[in-house]
Parts: structure tokens; sequence; C-alpha cells
């Protein structure tokens, strides 16, 4: 009973948020503000787990193919479809449940329990297509750069194990980088990556904007936050590939 | 003027608000006194709307209120002034940003303008020249004065405050008391304060409503309080012997 309420309020919430807003220019500062806080932020901790996630992709396949009668280009092909099929958007996305949906539902929380949300009302403010909005349209427009980003550096972090290591040559690498390549399944990342951006935005939103009490209850918002937007991007990830790939 | 007629709220069968009818009136100060969890923030939030009352009906100058839709509560509020106890200013935004965002959001003056209204209203609460700090970089009693010239930046026409007394020194608090006297009678709203604060009902309460278990138990001015023989008012006013001794000497 208590998950059909919670499902229920969510969507209410969510008929709240996509109203429109009430002055566009300061509508689309707030979307610039969240695109940096969102997006922009997000760069660096993309970019490390990627690079050295490909180069061990890379290492640990190569390990593995050491047969004689498995071609050596599969390693490239290997790190570039995992990539591509399942990091840069799966993996990625669960990592940022962590860092962006805990940092939204902190943020959310507080402004609740610190009576900012209830100044807003008070104003005559929408609070919630306010605050939630341009948090969703954010990471909707900066998550798929995250992850093409992080497709590139993870080849590159496996190309950087082929230069520098002799565990597969550069040659072979780069021949499986480009063989049997289906460019769909960068379209399915990419649809993958959108639809989880908007979980994480709006799980995160919710869980901060229902807080009432005090810190400790911020603190529990941000863990539940994090705990089903995770939840429900594994779900998501096996819906999309059923109905996608399959 | 608001009008609040027969107005009841409960959660989870909990009775908090029984009943309880009121009229404030512009120009006057209205304040709302009772012990902790006697109803009194909860008949202020189904006041401005952030509860809805199980019963009854609340009028801001003959325009109802409860059952109007979201889009006309919105309307109502941009006519609403809101001092909260802890002051609730946006913390990622500096001093100017908080005052400026009603301009921003709901009129069409210029940047000037808008920086000239906002340097009037620090002024008027004196913290001229703090512009550029940050919520986080002032003490609570400027948080409060900032608070209160952010409700007043777009001349509302009614004041809401709620414990703006509260963790205060006695002196700031007077400030406080007197900036919010000062503010009522020279816009002409109608302001309605909640409060703990006996000083404050002392210096500057028009009118008195005392809730006692969700109902209004008395109401009066400010010189009706020492002369009442009402018990449960007693006992919250002149709980302290200083207040027992201005009530002898007052009878």
């Amino acid at each position: 009973m208590k998950m059909f309420t919670i499902i229920g309020k969510y969507f209410v919430l969510m008929g709240n948020v996509f109203t429109k807003p009430v002055r566009p220019s300061i509508f689309f500062k707030r979307v610039l503000d969240e695109i940096e806080q969102i997006g922009v932020d997000s760069l660096w901790i993309v970019a490390i787990v990627s690079i050295f996630m490909g180069a061990v992709l890379t290492l640990q396949v190569a390990i593995n193919f050491e047969a004689p009668y498995i071609p050596k280009y599969l390693i490239g092909l290997s790190a570039r479809d995992t990539m591509i099929l399942e990091f840069s958007s799966t993996i990625i996305c669960l990592i940022l449940a962590g860092k962006v949906g805990s940092n939204i539902a902190s943020e959310i929380g507080t402004m609740r329990i610190t009576e900012q949300i209830d100044a807003l009302e008070i104003m005559g403010v929408n609070s919630a297509g306010y605050l939630i909005l341009p948090k969703m349209i954010a990471a909707f427009l900066t998550f798929p750069v995250l992850n093409i980003l992080s497709i590139i550096l993870g080849i590159f972090g496996g190309y950087a194990v082929a230069s520098f290591t002799d565990t597969v040559m550069v040659y072979d690498y780069l021949y499986g980088l480009n063989y049997a390549f289906v460019p769909f399944y960068v379209t399915y990342s990419l649809i993958k990556i959108c639809v989880f951006s908007l979980i994480i935005t709006s799980v995160s939103s919710f869980y901060g904007y229902y807080t009432y009490g005090g810190a400790l209850e911020v603190g529990q918002s941000s863990t539940k936050a994090v705990v089903y937007s995770i939840i429900l991007i594994l779900l998501f990830n096996l819906i999309l590939t059923q109905l996608l790939l399959t | 003027m608001i009008e609040v007629k027969n107005i009841s709220k409960s959660f989870n069968n909990n009775h908090v608000l029984k009943n309880v009818s009121a009229d404030f009136v512009p120009g006057k100060i209205s304040m709302v006194i009772g012990k902790s969890g006697s109803g009194k923030t909860v008949l202020l939030k189904s006041v401005i709307g952030l509860h809805t009352p199980d019963e009854g009906e609340i009028f801001f100058d003959k325009r109802e209120f409860t059952k109007a839709n979201m889009k006309f509560k919105r309307q109502i509020r941009q006519e609403i002034g809101m001092v909260f106890q802890g002051g609730a200013l946006f913390t990622s935004s500096n001093i100017e940003d908080n005052i400026r965002f009603p301009l921003d959001l709901f009129t069409n003056m210029t940047k000037t303008e808008k920086k000239k209204r906002v340097d009037f209203c620090l002024e008027r609460v004196n913290m001229e020249d703090s512009n550029k700090l940050f919520p986080a970089e002032i003490s609570g009693g400027m948080q409060k004065r900032v608070s209160i010239a952010r409700a007043i930046v777009l001349n509302p026409k009614y004041l809401f405050c709620d414990e703006p007394n509260s963790g205060l020194d006695p002196q700031t608090a007077i400030l406080i008391d007197r900036l919010i006297k000062e503010i009522t009678a020279e816009y002409n709203t109608t302001t309605i304060v909640n409060t703990h604060d006996m000083n404050s009902v002392i210096e500057i309460a028009d009118n008195i409503y005392f809730i006692h278990e969700g109902q209004k138990w008395w109401e009066g001015g400010r010189d009706d309080i020492f002369y009442s023989d009402n018990k449960e008012l007693n006992d919250f006013v002149f709980a302290s012997d200083l207040y027992k001794k201005i009530k002898a000497l007052a009878k």
C-alpha cells in the first residue's frame, strides 16, 4: 500500500514539475546553472573512471584471450562494445546516481527543512517546476555528452594499454575497434542514458522534495535517492535492452 | 483584511485546529500566541495555504482562498510577504539576489530600478552595504532583517511573521519588533505575527489571539491581557515572576 502511495506522490510531483515556467529568462539561467553543476562538474569523475576502466578491461580481455586460435583483434572489439553497450551508459549512470543523485536530494532536502521551498511557494512560485525541471533538462542534455566522452576515453584507455604494454599489438587493437561495428549500439547507449538521466534527477528530487525533519532525514533521503535510482536504472536497463536489442 | 471562518485541521485524527475564526485588519498587528504545539503555526500555514484546512473558509479582501485553484492562490501569494522563523533565505545566493528574486520573477523593472529598490529595502532594515554578503556570513538577527527586506520588496498587502524573534537577543528582538510595527504602519499591511515572546506582545501587538489546544481561547487588545481572568491565558502569559509582578502592578 505504501509503495502505491509513493508512486502516486511521485507522479503528482512530476505533474507539478512539467508546468509553464514563470519567467523563461530566469528558467533558462537556472538550466545553465544546473548544466554546470550536474554535467560539467561530473566530467572529471566520468573521465577518470572511463580511462581506467577502458584500460583494465583491455588488459583483462587480453589476459583471457591467450589461446592462439582466438584472433587478437577481438580484444579491441570487446573493449569497444563493452564501453558502448554497458559501461558508458549503465555503469556511468550508477556512478552518477551516487554523485548527482545524492547532491540533488540533499540540496532540495535542505531547502525543504530550512523552509526555503515554503518561501518559494509563498512568493507564488511553483517550487517543483522552479527547482526540479531545470535539473531534469540539464541532465537530459549533458548525460549523452558524458556518454560519448566516456566511450571515447574508455577506448583511449585501451589504446594506452596497447601502446605501453605488450599484451596486445596497437594494430590488432585498432583493427578490432573498426571490426563489425554496429552504429545502432551507440543509439541504444544514448537512448539508455537519456532515460537514466530522467530517473536519477526525478527520483532524487522526489526524495529531497518530500524530506521532513532535520539533518538526519536529509541524509536518509539522500541514501534513498541513490538506492532507488540504482534499482530503477538496473530495471530499466533490462527493459530497454529487451526492447531495443532483441 | 483577512477573514478566517471556522477553520479546522487535523493530521492522522489528531485535531490540531478546531473551529478557529478571526478577522485580521489592515494597518494593525495581530499576534497569535500560544504554547508550543497549540496549533498556532498550523493556523498561520493554513491561512497562507501551505496546509489545506479540513473545514472552514479564508478570505483575502473578500477573495475566497481556501477552495481557489493553484493559479489564483499563486496570484494572491504575490501580495503576501512572509518572514520565516529561520529566515528561509536562499543560501546559494547573496543578500542582493535574495531580495531581488521576487522582483525578477514578478516585475518588469529595469536592472537599475531593481537595484534601487533592493538598496531601499536594505536601507529600510538598516542593512545597507551588505548586498554582496551571503546568508552564512551574517548573524541570525541580520538574517531576520534581510528576510523582512525580502518580504517587503513587492510592497505586500499582507505580512506574515512566524516567530520573528526566536533565537535573538533582547535588543535585536526589539529592533525587529519596531521594524514590523513601522512597516505595518507605513504600508498599511495586514500583519499577522506568531510568537512566544511576551515582550513583543506588550511592545507592538494591536490584537491578540490566544490559541489553546487548537481553539481560539481568548481574543483582545494589548491592555486587556492584564485584566483578563482567563486562567489558561494567565498561566501562559504570566508564567514568569517578572510578568506576575507586572500584572499585579497593572491591577
